[in-house]
């Protein structure tokens, strides 16, 4: 419904520009805006929204105001290549941020690699997505740089001897959270009591957790999303499992606390993201998040926003010539030197390391921060 | 932990069985598989997210007026919908096909009112009270489930068998053309029939709601496999059926998940669905049916 | 001439993949037709696909055979595990059937979900491009030649006489059996070879792609097409690869209209879209010639 007159402002926008001006600077935005992974890429729109209505307010990027075409993936693996498709060589975009999903990059990132167009993933954590090419880049941190991080500080935290795991296992981001998990509990020496299991769309995790109770762990390692996670947490607590829980990325959202109140008491969180975080920069984006969408942004819209303002400051570097293939390889080119300080912090790139030792893409590297849940709500933690 | 895993078994294979009952009911007296259920039972947990947050409604009130706009959901899809079909006398598969196509419609609409999140009801208005007994925890609103699953199956059974519109149903379930030439108002029955599954569909959808508390657009989906595998093991179109097959597969899920692996819980229902049917081709307790093409 | 080339250069470039899929969706739509046309309503197609498109990626990545090799391995494997299941299987009938091949492909999702070699949920990534247009139209061509020459032949017929009265065509001394698991196990090799096509040209595949709803869809299309001939499938299986591409303008209400016209081609076209004697009728007005 707000999309119709968003893109007919779009439109004229851009007539007046042909008259007036430079020419604006077109890119892609390719995100599941319907379907099961619209939560998220719905989210991540509003993000680069956001952050493109505020560049182009003070004036856009060297006098070149920012055009975003939009499109809609579907969060479906050949609606993700069409939708590159579309964008790279009939629409001619700049650059393309998306997909939403990591199954949906690995369908559609080659298609980009292959054009030479610059993909800019902002929410797929996977392994193995910068392996695609030097075209790929994503902002969207990984969970082996979060994990080791967040167990460590809880284990030294509540002292813990053993935990027990519960992870998503038809979910790329999950399982592959779990994966992470799995080797930094290994890595740690931290035994593990029992591992279980769940599948999306599960509502009910009651058999499970109170298999988990009877092993009788210090804390609960959660691969989860956030959705899963608050029902995990309450019917945990409904249980009498009273353990903390130690959780990855996807716990990241004020949704959970929403939801899961004070049964999520005692989480540790690592995240490159929390709506609490009290840099100036975040505070602005909150609130102006809020003023337009009307509700709280996610980590998901945080890293949108973020990723905008790092093409941004690319950009600034490029001299664009016109010659759409010319200019796709200077923003390549300029794209890993960007660095910004962001709402997720300061920002740079770092070369991915790549299985096949071929040249890959381009990882963030960034640090995470680390949250305690106290009183519902996501608290830095400051080790004392 | 075997009394606490017994308990959740229970609690879960009654959330089965409650959103099997409209479902079965509707093969039972129309033929047709309503692929459109698991949308009918979300678009009821969402009118009584929208009628408690937006108009503060009670808990009662809500649950009544999902009911009511389910059913008439369900009441169109038959009248503008199957009826035609009937009429028309189209092949079995056609209104499984339309349904499909509600199905996308409903799901469609409720992500266009109301967003992809998760909602979730109040917290205040979910009922309270939570009994320990020894190790074991259950909430009230899993007794709730456990009973009213029971009395819906009980009271649509004594129905079915006891009362006149039970036997016109009946009737038209063996052979709608018989039950016709009997003087049955038949196309008037499968508008009741529809109404009153849908209106199962969407009380369904209110307490398996407020129990898990995560309403979706898509929540319907995974119901809409388990029900299909609820109303095979229990014989399609069987009001007891649903019931059981309801408890078996939760017991079987349950059971599998504590003492195999909870990686296999949906791999044993359904591998389990299918060795049952190449053992029993008319499903676990369903009675023979010899209807050949 | 130039500007044609050129602009049907970023047409090519940005609808391919778009073709593609209505080739290899033809493919399947014709596959549950083969079936159906023997009286059987299987929805085990998407699981057939799902092994075709796995063993035949996992033969690219790991043993790097050929692309004709790998396809031929993609509709040979699901033709064997049909062959397999089929004799229990097919002695089901009518819904329950349809019910047992749902219950087959789940299982067969959930085990590649948690097998190792199949990369669990995350799939498989780094599939090379191999497929091209033309080889999506030799098969497809191929697969309709063969299915029509079946139609006409002994076989077809018996097929036809299983679909119209099984007791009848069992006392004619058709063997009904062998029948229905040669209709059975052909449509899992049609699908499977379909699902090594898609994923050599999608760079990845994963479980979910071969769930509950694939399955729906593939019938859909068959359905929504008219099974009557071999026109209707494809013809479904086109329209409802394009219907979604076509509405990308309505945005949020793209799969309220995908639903309202499924409902509405159901109401308003019982036997589907295609029906041979209604379009021959209109055929004929208009060119007088053969249809």
């Amino acid at each position: 419904m707000r999309f119709l007159p968003k893109t007919l402002a779009l439109v004229s926008a851009l007539a007046c520009a042909g008259l007036a001006q430079a020419a604006d600077i077109k890119i892609g935005v390719a995100e599941a805006l319907t379907g099961g992974a619209a939560q998220y890429g719905v989210s991540i729109r509003n993000g680069f929204q956001l952050a493109a209505e505020e560049i182009n307010a003070k004036g856009g990027i060297n006098g070149n105001k920012i055009q975003l075409v939009i499109e809609d993936e579907q969060g479906k693996k050949e609606e993700g290549i069409n939708v590159f498709k579309k964008l790279i060589f009939q629409d001619k975009v700049l650059m393309v941020f998306g997909p939403t999903l990591s199954n949906s990059m690995f369908a559609a990132g080659p298609v980009a690699n292959a054009a030479k167009t610059v993909v800019f993933g902002t929410s797929n954590t996977a392994n193995g997505i910068t392996d695609i090419g030097p075209y790929v880049f994503r902002n969207s941190v990984m969970e082996s740089d979060v994990l080791p991080v967040t167990v460590a500080t809880a284990t030294k935290h509540y002292k813990l001897k053993k935990v027990a795991v519960i992870y998503g296992n038809d979910d790329a981001f999950t399982k592959s959270g779990y994966d992470v998990f799995k080797k930094v509990l290994e890595d740690q020496k931290l035994p593990v009591t029992t591992t279980e299991t769940y599948v999306k769309g599960d509502v009910d995790f009651k058999a499970q957790l109170t298999k988990i109770k009877a092993s009788n762990p210090d804390a609960v390692v959660c691969s989860c999303l956030a959705e899963e996670a608050a029902n995990i947490m309450l019917q945990a607590r409904g249980l009498g499992l009273k353990v903390p829980f130690i959780g990855g990325n996807g716990f990241n959202s004020p949704k959970l606390f929403e939801i899961s109140k004070l049964a999520g008491e005692g989480t540790f969180v690592g995240s490159p993201w929390s709506n609490t975080n009290p840099a100036p920069v975040n505070k602005a984006f909150v609130a102006a998040y809020e003023k337009k969408f009307g509700g709280e942004p996610n980590q998901f819209a945080a890293q949108g926003y973020d990723a905008l303002y790092i093409a941004a400051a690319a950009l600034k570097d490029v001299k664009l010539t016109g010659d759409i293939n010319a200019d796709r390889e200077a923003l390549k080119n300029a794209l890993p030197k960007a660095t910004i300080s962001g709402v997720t912090g300061p920002f740079k790139f770092r070369p991915a390391v790549t299985k096949n030792g071929k040249p890959g893409g381009w990882d963030a590297d960034q640090k995470p921060f680390i949250y305690l849940v106290k009183g519902g709500k996501f608290t830095l933690y400051d080790a004392k | 932990m075997l009394e606490q895993q017994l308990l959740n078994a229970l609690t879960l294979g009654s959330v089965y069985a409650l959103f099997a009952l409209g479902f079965t009911l509707v093969f039972g007296v129309l033929a047709v598989i309503n692929l459109s259920h698991g949308a009918v039972f979300m678009v009821g947990s969402y009118v009584a997210l929208a009628l408690i947050t937006h108009l503060q409604a009670s808990l009662w009130v809500a649950m009544l007026g999902a009911m009511l706009a389910s059913g008439i959901v369900g009441l169109l899809v038959d009248m503008l919908i199957l009826k035609p079909l009937r009429a028309r006398n189209a092949p079995h598969l056609i209104p499984m096909i339309a349904t499909i196509g509600v199905g996308i419609m409903l799901t469609s609409a409720a992500q266009g009112l109301f967003g992809a999140e998760v909602l979730r009801f109040p917290e205040e208005t979910l009922p309270a009270g939570e009994f320990v007994i020894g190790d074991v925890h259950v909430r009230a609103l899993e007794i709730a489930i456990v009973a009213i699953a029971f009395l819906l199956m009980a009271v649509l059974f004594v129905a079915l068998k006891r009362t006149q519109l039970g036997r016109a149903l009946r009737a038209i379930a063996e052979s709608p053309k018989a039950a016709w030439l009997l003087g049955i108002n038949v196309e008037g029955l499968f508008h009741i029939t529809s109404f009153a599954a849908a209106a199962l569909g969407g009380i369904a959808g209110v307490l398996i709601g407020l129990n898990f508390n995560a309403i979706t657009p898509f929540m319907g989906q995974p119901m809409l496999h388990k029900g299909i595998a609820v109303i095979i093991l229990g014989g399609m179109g069987d009001i007891r059926g649903a019931l059981i097959g309801g408890l078996f597969l939760g017991f079987a899920e349950v059971i599998s998940k504590a003492y195999l692996s909870s990686q296999m819980g949906d791999a044993v229902a359904f591998g389990l669905l299918f060795l049952i049917l190449l053992v029993r081709p008319s499903g676990l307790f369903g009675r023979k049916l010899e209807r050949k093409a | 001439m130039e500007w044609l080339t050129a602009n049907f250069g970023d047409f090519w470039s940005t609808y391919s993949t778009l073709v593609f899929s209505v080739g290899v969706h033809a493919m399947l739509a014709l596959s549950i037709w083969l079936t159906l046309s023997c009286g059987l309503l299987s929805l085990a197609n998407a699981a057939f696909m799902g092994i075709g498109a796995y063993v035949s990626a996992l033969l690219t990545l790991n043993l790097g055979w050929s692309f004709p090799a790998v396809l031929l391995a993609g509709g040979v494997a699901p033709a064997a595990v049909a062959l397999l299941i089929g004799a229990p299987v097919l002695r089901l009938s009518g819904v329950y059937l349809a019910m047992a091949t749902l219950a087959f492909g789940e299982v067969v999702r959930i085990t590649v979900l948690n097998l190792e070699i199949t990369g669990g949920p995350e799939g498989l990534n780094g599939i090379p491009l191999s497929t091209e247009g033309w080889h999506i139209a030799l098969l497809l061509a191929l697969t309709i030649y063969g299915l029509a020459r079946l139609r006409r032949s002994k076989v077809g017929r018996a097929f036809e006489a299983i679909k119209e009265d099984e007791v009848a065509a069992r006392l004619m001394g058709i063997n009904v059996d062998r029948y229905k698991l040669l209709a059975f196990t052909l449509g899992g090799f049609i699908a499977g070879v379909a699902g090594a096509l898609n994923a050599h040209f999608t760079f990845f595949i994963s479980p979910r792609e071969y769930g509950f709803e694939n399955a729906v869809d593939i019938l859909t299309m068959a359905v929504l097409g008219g099974v009557s001939d071999l026109i209707g499938p494809m013809l479904g299986a086109a329209i409802l690869t394009l219907l979604p591409e076509l509405l990308r303008s309505l945005h949020d209400f793209r799969s309220l209209v995908n639903g309202a016209v499924l409902v509405l081609v159901v109401l308003f076209l019982p036997k589907g879209i295609w029906e041979p004697r209604r379009i021959r009728a209109w055929f004929q007005r208009m060119i007088g010639g053969r249809a």
